[in-house]
């Protein structure tokens, strides 16, 4: 470049653009921050998602927008998630234990290992339910049992996803009812499992509580147990799987905030003090209550904890999903 | 029931509520014209917006934006052939070749009132059956999406030009490319060789925005300059012979798109195809499809509208959501604390009411929206055109950045910009390749679901009547395409 001007632009922009980088610990966030949720738009996951969201930007002062990325149980969503720059302006959930068992399952080739992100804060923790159609057949989680003894491998069992809480929920019930088989059937999200069990092509689901809770309230849907150690009272009137003879049938979906690992601990620590102050806004905590989605923030050394103990929890259940002899 | 209807629109007829239409209305086109924007997301963005409404008011505002966007992604097929999204890409076919023959007007027009028309009556459909089509539409299993999909599929025979050979060898080939990605039920990466990006499969906007607008920018690059032809503001309105051959589209269209909507999952796409192929199989001069045929212009839009309005249908009365934007539509009704489904016209009347009372607005302001601009959007093909090509270049780019702020997209959509220029170049059919891009995950999935149903037992899709009744539809459909190609078949061995 021949003028002076010119020279002297570039090497502006080259001072500015440094300064940029360098800026970022201290005045983030300077720009939006998007919040990944590895399923559809609508389901539980993504709901608890935008409530959170539309609150932590305003302590924030920058936009936090959710950005869906959904695909085979959420590996997709959290591939993506860990390729991501840790620089704190990309984050998402970690859906545990789906997350864990993407890592575990060989299969899957997961190219992330469970450290690939650091946890900062979990927001739901959603106890696993039984249900089914209003009239179906089954009234107690001992009837289904038992026809699953009857018939093995006949009843069609839907679960949100392969390898999730509720795939691993199914096989803890096959656990504690030795003979009983159920002929699982992955579908994608809680959406299409109330599609096809409506449809009646599929006679039982597994799922969370957050998603049917209202209706099975209003009697649409019949609750057979929730997977809790106590009852959950967004479905008041469903027995836990103690209640029902299954007391070691304890199944949850937590739903938790996460980084890239390498984020920079001052970012962290920001995007954890915004993000509790968030939930524990009494607009959060209505809101999240009206959709019927149990909050549970854990933060730090006890989420860490959880964290690794659901991770062990996990292994077992997704060894024995992938030596199972009915997929 | 009327008394309920009656009362809905006293209610939705407040200010408030016609100014939530109408922003809805507006903010829907403004993100169906931006490419790369898709109704799903631009739904989800807004609907923080909306907290500060109460839940009535919300509700009418996201149904609003939810249609709007699906008529203002056709302003873009027309004028610049870039699908603005998935539901426009048919549309470019010919409403972009009229535009090229100066009548781009016309095309927006019977676009505003084919759309209109879908949506009125798949909402006076939503008043008078509601219940009993919604249920008669959860019949549809796994099994029968299976059919439903393979026989659209089959019906690609409709979309071939002159070629049958090249109109399949490109429905392989979107297929093929609809492998890439992520394994839907088991998980493991295909044909990704190891870039992350491609496991989320191969970004279908990114692919058609190249496939289409930027074939066409490079088509034009080296055309002599000068093609389009200035229009007078009298040929804006279709002529009598198009009027004529319109109203049959037009309600064909909307017959299919209202039942394909009651059916969750179908996706906007493919009726907006369906509906194009019905109509050229109908038409007694199938050349004219391609070259800028007005049919092939209403059929689809009628049938895109008249889907979304439908797709409400499952929504309403059963809770549950057909496509993404109404899941997130579904979210949204949670968020605010109602529960879609067979309760709510029970214990909410007041707000179901005045909802659907809000769509026969919804769709009269959309039409009163759009049809004053048209003239105004036809003026931008005379800008000068060296100017309009960057400008289109630029949005394109812009819009495939924001799909996922991944600078790859754009690199598919320049790529696939260089391949549907060789394409066309070839005379190569363009449609087929998408449909296959659209309808092979689908297939996929519904099959593998459907075997987990039945443990591995492939007798399902032959021992329920529905899913039986489709994949005969569509064997007949291919035998009839074969029978076709009989003749030339013999009269010359070689193909």
């Amino acid at each position: 470049m021949k003028r002076p001007l010119a020279r002297v632009a570039v090497a502006a922009a080259a001072l500015l653009a440094a300064a940029g980088a360098i800026a970022q610990a201290d005045d983030f966030p300077s720009r939006p921050v998007q919040l990944m949720v590895a399923y559809p738009p609508g389901g539980s996951t993504d709901v608890g998602a935008r409530v959170v969201a539309a609150i932590a930007e305003k302590i924030l002062g920058k936009p936090m927008v959710v950005v869906n990325k959904a695909g085979a149980g959420g590996q997709v969503g959290w591939t993506d998630m860990a390729r991501q720059r840790p620089d704190g302006y990309f984050i998402g959930y970690v859906n545990l234990p789906a997350t864990n068992t993407v890592v575990l399952d060989p299969e899957r080739k997961a190219i992330f290992g469970i450290d690939a992100f650091v946890p900062i804060i979990n927001q739901v923790l959603d106890p696993g339910l039984v249900w089914v159609r209003a009239d179906s057949p089954y009234k107690t989680l001992k009837d289904l049992v038992d026809a699953a003894k009857k018939a093995p491998n006949t009843i069609r069992t839907a679960t949100t996803g392969i390898l999730s809480d509720d795939h691993l929920a199914i096989l803890m019930l096959e656990e504690a009812a030795p003979g009983a088989v159920f002929r699982i059937v992955h579908l994608e999200g809680g959406a299409a499992q109330l599609k096809e069990i409506m449809g009646g092509h599929v006679d039982v689901a597994f799922d969370n509580v957050g998603s049917v809770a209202p209706r099975v309230r209003s009697g649409e849907l019949r609750g057979l147990a929730v997977m809790d150690p106590q009852r959950s009272k967004f479905v008041p009137d469903v027995p836990t799987t103690k209640e029902a003879g299954y007391p070691s049938v304890i199944s949850n979906s937590t739903r938790g905030i996460a980084a890239p690992k390498g984020t920079p601990q001052p970012v962290l620590k920001k995007l954890e003090a915004a993000l509790r102050k968030a939930m524990e806004d009494p607009e959060h905590v209505q809101k999240m209550d009206a959709a019927g989605l149990a909050l549970k923030i854990m933060v730090g050394e006890e989420y860490a904890r959880y964290y690794r103990e659901t991770h062990a929890q996990a292994k077992k259940y997704t060894e024995w999903a992938k030596n199972r002899p009915h997929k | 029931m009327l008394q309920h209807l009656v009362s809905g629109f006293a209610a939705a007829l407040t200010p408030a509520y016609l100014a939530y239409a109408l922003v809805g209305c507006t903010l829907g086109t403004l993100i169906g014209v931006l490419p790369g924007l898709g109704p799903a997301a631009g739904t989800a963005i807004l609907i923080p917006l909306t907290f500060k409404l109460d839940p009535t008011g919300a509700i009418i505002m996201l149904s609003a934006i939810y249609y709007g966007a699906m008529y203002g992604g056709t302003i873009t097929s027309v004028l610049i052939n870039v699908p603005g999204e998935a539901a426009s890409v048919i549309t470019c076919i010919d409403g972009h070749q009229m535009a090229r023959q100066g009548r781009a007007g016309t095309a927006l027009g019977i676009a505003a009132i084919g759309s209109f028309v879908g949506g009125m009556v798949a909402t006076i459909a939503l008043v008078l059956v509601a219940p009993p089509l919604a249920r008669l539409a959860l019949s549809f299993g796994p099994p029968e999406f299976f059919a439903l999909m393979l026989f659209g599929l089959c019906l690609v025979s409709g979309l071939a030009g002159r070629s049958m050979l090249a109109a399949l060898l490109m429905t392989v080939l979107g297929l093929l490319l609809a492998m890439i990605g992520i394994d839907p039920v088991r998980g493991a990466p295909r044909f990704a060789f190891d870039i992350p990006d491609l496991y989320d499969g191969i970004g279908f906007i990114a692919v058609v925005m190249g496939l289409f607008g930027i074939s066409e920018i490079l088509l034009a690059a080296e055309a002599p300059v000068g093609e389009v032809v200035r229009a007078r503001l009298s040929s804006l309105l279709p002529s009598r012979e198009e009027w004529r051959r319109s109203v049959g589209a037009i309600l064909r269209g909307t017959g299919i798109g209202f039942a394909l909507g009651l059916i969750p999952g179908i996706g906007a796409i493919v009726p907006t195809f369906m509906a194009y192929i019905a109509e050229k199989r109908l038409s007694k001069t199938p050349e004219r499809f391609g070259k800028g045929a007005i049919e092939g212009v209403a059929a689809p839009e009628s049938a895109n509208n008249a889907y979304a309005n439908a797709a409400m249908i499952p929504f309403l009365t059963l809770g549950i959501p057909s496509s993404p934007t109404i899941a997130v539509l579904m979210g949204a009704f949670i968020i605010n604390g109602i529960t879609p489904g067979p309760f709510l016209f029970q214990e909410r009347p007041d707000l179901v009411w005045t909802v659907i009372a809000s769509f026969f607005i919804g769709n009269v302001i959309l039409l009163a929206l759009n049809l004053p601009l048209v003239g105004l959007w036809a003026k931008l093909l005379h800008l000068p055109f060296p100017y309009l090509c960057a400008g289109v270049l630029l949005f394109c780019v812009v819009g495939a950045y924001s799909l996922q702020q991944s600078i790859f997209d754009v690199w598919v959509m320049i790529a696939f910009g260089i391949i549907g220029y060789v394409f066309r170049k070839l005379d190569l059919p363009l449609a087929p390749l998408v449909l296959g891009l659209i309808l092979g995950p689908a297939i996929e999935k519904s099959m593998r679901t459907s075997l987990e149903m039945s443990a591995g037992d492939y007798s399902i899709f032959f021992t329920r009547p529905l899913c039986l009744g489709l994949l005969i539809a569509a064997a007949a459909v291919l035998a009839g395409a074969a029978l076709k190609l009989a003749p030339s078949v013999l009269r010359e061995p070689q193909l």
